[in-house]
């Protein structure tokens, strides 16, 4: 069921007098019209899932700032791009955080990524201790036999994060197997 | 998807009745009412300066309280806009104190050229800065308190305007009270901190309200 944008104003007009209907038909439909918003800006599923969660509690928590007397959409809609852009500042400090120098990488990036002197079966055990996005690239490349490229085509990264990924994971796996 | 489900129906049982904020010019006057009563409370404890009758017959000094009581009008009605997560859809008026302040700057710099002979410098110079800024924390105070009730989506901003609309209560008051001629001495102690206190502003702002 879709609600027309003038009947917003009234829903919400009726969830700030405590009507509970009316307020999770409110938030029912707001989901609904935020969600291709927000599949358009991020990648994955799951964050715009998380994200959308995210906007809910906020659009709650920030209810009282409304009156039911001006348009609810660019309300709802300023909460959703406040909250996305705080995702983006969250996801690239986060990168930043993780981020290698490319001079640290830059031999490996025009290396095969896909073949090495060691085979993966013997180090199974220790790639299932990598963080799961190492552990699943590595083991896409050498169980499965797909090439970076095509992990990247697969996992929704660019093929010079996979190829970064997977030097992590050596990196790692090299400190682990020197011990 | 399910997970979106539960926590609209765990949200729809929570929502007991809420009282709408008020409309930022109701806010703005709340804040603005607030201020003067402090500002003419503290003018008759500290006292007017004494050729106050006799300036306000000067033109650039009545212009220039004029455009810093504007600017305090301005500032506090740009901050309760900022402080809705839409800007209450009156995005314009989060834009008002910036023609104040050009305005506000070109009186000052008009004050200045007309100040000839210079007058002379006061023996203090840093005491105005400190005395407006203690004067300034008691609106800061009372209106960041208030905005941390709203919903800021421009947390950054709403600080700096907020901050500079108390520092601009402070100038006047020290304007009102301090018996300072020198133009050179109000621009260097009492308004070109203001940069600063914007600055300063701008991270309370990210510290205080952000939500």
């Amino acid at each position: 069921m879709t609600v027309k944008a003038e009947n917003l104003e009234a829903l919400m007009k009726l969830s700030l007098d405590g009507d509970q209907r009316a307020y999770a038909l409110l938030l029912q439909e707001t989901a609904r019209l935020l969600r291709p918003f927000l599949t358009k800006r991020l990648n994955a599923g799951c964050e715009v899932d998380d994200l959308l969660q995210e906007i809910l509690l906020s659009i709650h928590k920030a209810r009282h700032t409304y009156d039911g007397e001006r348009p609810y959409l660019p309300w709802a809609y300023a909460i959703a791009k406040f909250r996305l852009q705080d995702h983006w500042r969250a996801h690239y400090a986060d990168h930043l955080h993780h981020a290698v120098e490319l001079s640290e990488v830059e031999n490996d990036l025009a290396e095969p990524v896909t073949e090495s002197a060691i085979s993966y079966e013997s180090i199974s055990g220790e790639v299932q201790k990598l963080p799961p996005k190492q552990a699943a690239i590595l083991q896409m490349i050498h169980q499965e036999g797909y090439t970076a490229k095509e992990v990247a085509e697969k996992i929704g990264m660019k093929e010079s994060a996979v190829k970064v990924a997977a030097h992590r994971a050596y990196k790692i796996l090299r400190k682990i197997l020197e011990r | 998807m399910a997970n979106i489900e539960d926590l609209i129906e765990s949200l729809a049982r929570d929502a007991a009745p809420v009282k709408p904020a008020p409309h930022p010019l109701t806010l703005s006057l709340t804040w603005v009412a607030g201020a003067a009563l402090y500002l003419v409370l503290s003018l008759w404890l500290s006292g007017l300066r004494p050729d106050l009758l006799q300036k306000l017959h000067q033109p650039w000094f009545l212009a220039e309280a004029a455009a810093l009581a504007l600017l305090f009008i301005a500032t506090a009605l740009s901050a309760a806009v900022l402080a809705f997560p839409d800007l209450h859809q009156m995005r314009k008026t989060a834009w008002a104190p910036a023609g104040l302040f050009a305005l506000f700057i070109a009186i000052v710099v008009f004050a200045w050229r007309a100040d000839l002979p210079p007058a002379p410098l006061p023996a203090h110079s840093f005491e105005c800065t400190v005395s407006i800024t203690l004067f300034s924390l008691l609106p800061a105070a009372w209106t960041f308190f208030s905005m941390r009730k709203f919903a800021s989506t421009h947390y950054r901003w709403a600080g700096c305007v907020a901050l500079l609309s108390a520092f601009s209560v402070g100038a006047l008051w020290l304007r009102l009270h301090e018996s300072t001629d020198s133009i050179v001495h109000v621009i260097q102690w009492h308004y070109l901190p203001m940069l600063g206190i914007g600055l300063i502003g701008w991270w309370l702002g990210k510290t205080l309200l952000k939500w």
